[in-house]
C-alpha cells in the first residue's frame, strides 16, 4: 500500500466521526468479519487509524477501495459541503428510457473521452439515485483524490445535484452528463445549500403540499389550547385564513430544512423622501439574504402569525413554488428570476 | 368605517358578569392572562381575545357588552405598538371614559428604545387611560397582572358600589412629566 493510499485513508478516518465509523465500515464490506469485530471503537481515533491501516495493508486495499469507503460515508451523511442544483433541459426522445446500467456505461465512456486521467465511481442509492464520485486528473497527471466532485442524479428526473465542482471541470462534466442522460442542455437551478436532503426535497417537492380549496378542513380545532367556554377568540376565522394561506404558500407538516435565500436587487431606488437617491438613473444594487436554521418554517410562521401580510407575497412563496433560493429582481418584474446566474456553455 | 366601531353601551349588561377584551398583536400573553382571569369566583369573567381591531362583523350578534378593553403592547416590538395604535380608531369614544387601559410588557428590556416608552406614555396620557406595566414570563407576574386588571374590570362593569369607571380613571390615568421631551442621561 503506497503512501498516497495511506494518506487518503488517514484523512478519511479523521473526517468520519467515531460514532458513525462502525456502521460505515460494515457497509463498506472490505473488512472480514474478524477484522470488523476486533476493532475497538472506544479507542482514540489515532489508535483506530493505525489498526485500520494495518488491516487494509493486509487486505491489499487499493486507492479505489478507499474512494468507495468515502462514497459510502457521503451517501449516508450527505448534509455537508455546499450542494448546487442543476436542471437538464430539452430531452431527446429516448431520455426517459435511460436506466442505470446504460447511464453508468455511457457516462464513464464519455467522461474518459474528455479527460485522460479520471477516476469514476458510480453507485446506486437505496432511493434509486445515481451517486457519482469523480477524482479529476488531466492529460499528464494522475487523478487527485483530495477534492473529489460528487454528483447525485435521479434518473427519470431532470435534476442533478453537484458538490465540489471547479469551473475548469464544469464544461467537461456537463458534456458527459448531457450525452449520457440524452438531454440537450443543462442550466443552473438557482438552488443551493448545505443539506442535500433539504434542497432535493424542495426541488422534487417531497413535502406535504397544500392546494387551494373552497372548503378547507376545520383547522381551528387543531389549535384548541383554550377549552374554557368563558374565553373566546374573536378572530378565529382570520387566524384560520392566514394559516391556510401560509400552508398553501409553503406546505404543511415538516418542511425541507432550507437555510438561506438570497435576493439580488437591481431595481431603482424608490423612497420618495430621499431625492438624491431617486434622482439617479442607474438601479440601486443590493443583496438581501435571509438565513435561518429552517427558513421555510420561519416564513410560514411569519405568514400565519400575521407578521407578513397574507396572501404571501410571490417574492417569498417563489422559494417553495419554484424551488429556488437565489433570485435576481429587476424592474421588469420577478420574471427575471428565471435568468441563469452563470452562463452555460 | 362607522359600522365597525365597538360601542360601550349599546347592549345590556349581564347579571354579576364582567366582559373584558384583550387586544395583543403577538397573541401570547393574552392566553395566560385569560386563564388567570377566568379563575375569579366572585364574578363571572368572560374574556374575548383579539389580535387587533376591528373585530369581525359576524360576531356582532353574539358578542356581549365589553366592559374593559386592554391593549397589550410588547415594548420590544415596534409592530406591537403600531398595531395597538392603529386599532384605537375602531373604538367608540365612549370607551375612553375609563373603559380602556394599556398594559405594557418587557418595559425593562435593554433593547427597548426610550422613545418608544415615551410614545406609549404620551398616547395613554392623551387618551386619559391607565398605563400598567406587567411581567409576563413568570406565573406570579401573570397572576399579579390579572389581579390588577380584575380590580379595574369590576369597577368598569359597575360591580363596585359608589365607584364608576370614569371616577377610577381620573385617579389612575397616566400622566407624563412636563420634562418628558428633555434629553435624558442615557
Amino acid at each position: 500500500m503506497d503512501d498516497s493510499v495511506k494518506s487518503l485513508l488517514q484523512r478519511l478516518i479523521r473526517r468520519i466521526p467515531s460514532q458513525l465509523l462502525k456502521t460505515t465500515l460494515e457497509k463498506w464490506g472490505r473488512l472480514t468479519a474478524e477484522q470488523q469485530q476486533s476493532l475497538d471503537f472506544t479507542q482514540s481515533k489515532w489508535m483506530l487509524t493505525e489498526n485500520l491501516l494495518a488491516m487494509c495493508e493486509e487486505n491489499e486495499c487499493t486507492l479505489r477501495h478507499i474512494a468507495e469507503l468515502e462514497v459510502t460515508y457521503i451517501m449516508d451523511y450527505p448534509n455537508q459541503g455546499m450542494w448546487y442544483a442543476y436542471q437538464l433541459m430539452d430531452p431527446e426522445d429516448d431520455a426517459h428510457c435511460v436506466e442505470l446500467i446504460q447511464f453508468k456505461e455511457q457516462f464513464k465512456t464519455h467522461l474518459r473521452e474528455l479527460v485522460r486521467h479520471v477516476s469514476i465511481i458510480i453507485k446506486k442509492h437505496t432511493d434509486e439515485a445515481a451517486w457519482i464520485r469523480i477524482a479529476w486528473g488531466d492529460t499528464y497527471t494522475r487523478p487527485s483524490h483530495m477534492k473529489p466532485t460528487y454528483i447525485v442524479h435521479y434518473l427519470q428526473s431532470p435534476y442533478v445535484f453537484v458538490s465540489n465542482l471547479t469551473s475548469k471541470n464544469k464544461p467537461l462534466l456537463s458534456q458527459a452528463l448531457l450525452l449520457s442522460t440524452r438531454y440537450q442542455a443543462i442550466k443552473d437551478a438557482n438552488l443551493s445549500g448545505r443539506k442535500l436532503t433539504a434542497i432535493r426535497d424542495l426541488l422534487m417537492r417531497q413535502y406535504q403540499q397544500v392546494f387551494p380549496t373552497k372548503y378547507p378542513s376545520p383547522l381551528a380545532e387543531e389549535n384548541q389550547s383554550i377549552t374554557n367556554p368563558q374565553i373566546e377568540k374573536e378572530q378565529d376565522k382570520n387566524a384560520a385564513n392566514r394559516l391556510q394561506l401560509a400552508r398553501e404558500a409553503f406546505g404543511d407538516g415538516t418542511l425541507p430544512q432550507l437555510q438561506s435565500a438570497v435576493y439580488k436587487l437591481e431595481t431603482k431606488f424608490r423612497d420618495q423622501t430621499n431625492k438624491t437617491m431617486t434622482a439617479r438613473d442607474e438601479p440601486f444594487k443590493c443583496v438581501v439574504k435571509f438565513a435561518s436554521t429552517n427558513l421555510l418554517e420561519s416564513l410560514r410562521d411569519c405568514a400565519s402569525s400575521g407578521f407578513a401580510s397574507a396572501p404571501v407575497t410571490p417574492l417569498l412563496s417563489s422559494i417553495s413554488l419554484k424551488g429556488k433560493n437565489y433570485f435576481v429582481i429587476t424592474d421588469n418584474g420577478p420574471g427575471a428570476a428565471t435568468q441563469t446566474r452563470r452562463s452555460q456553455n | 368605517m362607522r359600522m365597525s366601531l365597538l360601542k360601550p353601551f349599546s347592549k345590556l349588561p349581564g347579571l354579576n358578569t364582567a366582559n373584558i377584551l384583550l387586544v395583543e398583536f403577538e397573541e401570547l400573553f393574552q392566553q395566560s392572562l385569560a386563564d388567570a382571569l377566568v379563575e375569579e369566583t366572585a364574578v363571572t369573567v368572560n374574556v374575548r381575545l383579539a389580535k387587533n381591531l376591528p373585530l369581525p362583523k359576524e360576531n356582532e350578534e353574539v358578542r356581549p357588552r365589553i366592559d374593559l378593553v386592554v391593549f397589550i403592547i410588547n415594548m420590544t416590538s415596534e409592530l406591537s405598538f403600531q398595531s395597538a395604535e392603529a386599532s384605537l380608531k375602531y373604538l367608540d369614544s365612549g370607551f375612553f371614559l375609563g373603559k380602556v387601559c394599556f398594559m405594557v410588557t418587557n418595559a425593562r428590556n435593554a433593547s427597548v428604545p426610550t422613545q418608544r416608552l415615551d410614545s406609549v406614555r404620551k398616547l395613554a396620557a392623551s387618551l386619559h387611560c391607565s398605563l400598567l406595566f406587567a411581567e409576563d414570563q413568570t406565573p406570579e407576574g401573570v397572576t399579579n397582572a390579572a389581579e390588577r386588571l380584575l380590580t379595574i374590570l369590576k369597577v368598569s362593569a359597575g360591580l363596585v358600589p359608589m365607584t364608576t369607571a370614569l371616577y377610577l380613571s381620573n385617579l389612575t390615568r397616566c400622566t407624563v412629566p412636563p420634562d418628558i421631551d428633555q434629553p435624558t442621561f442615557d
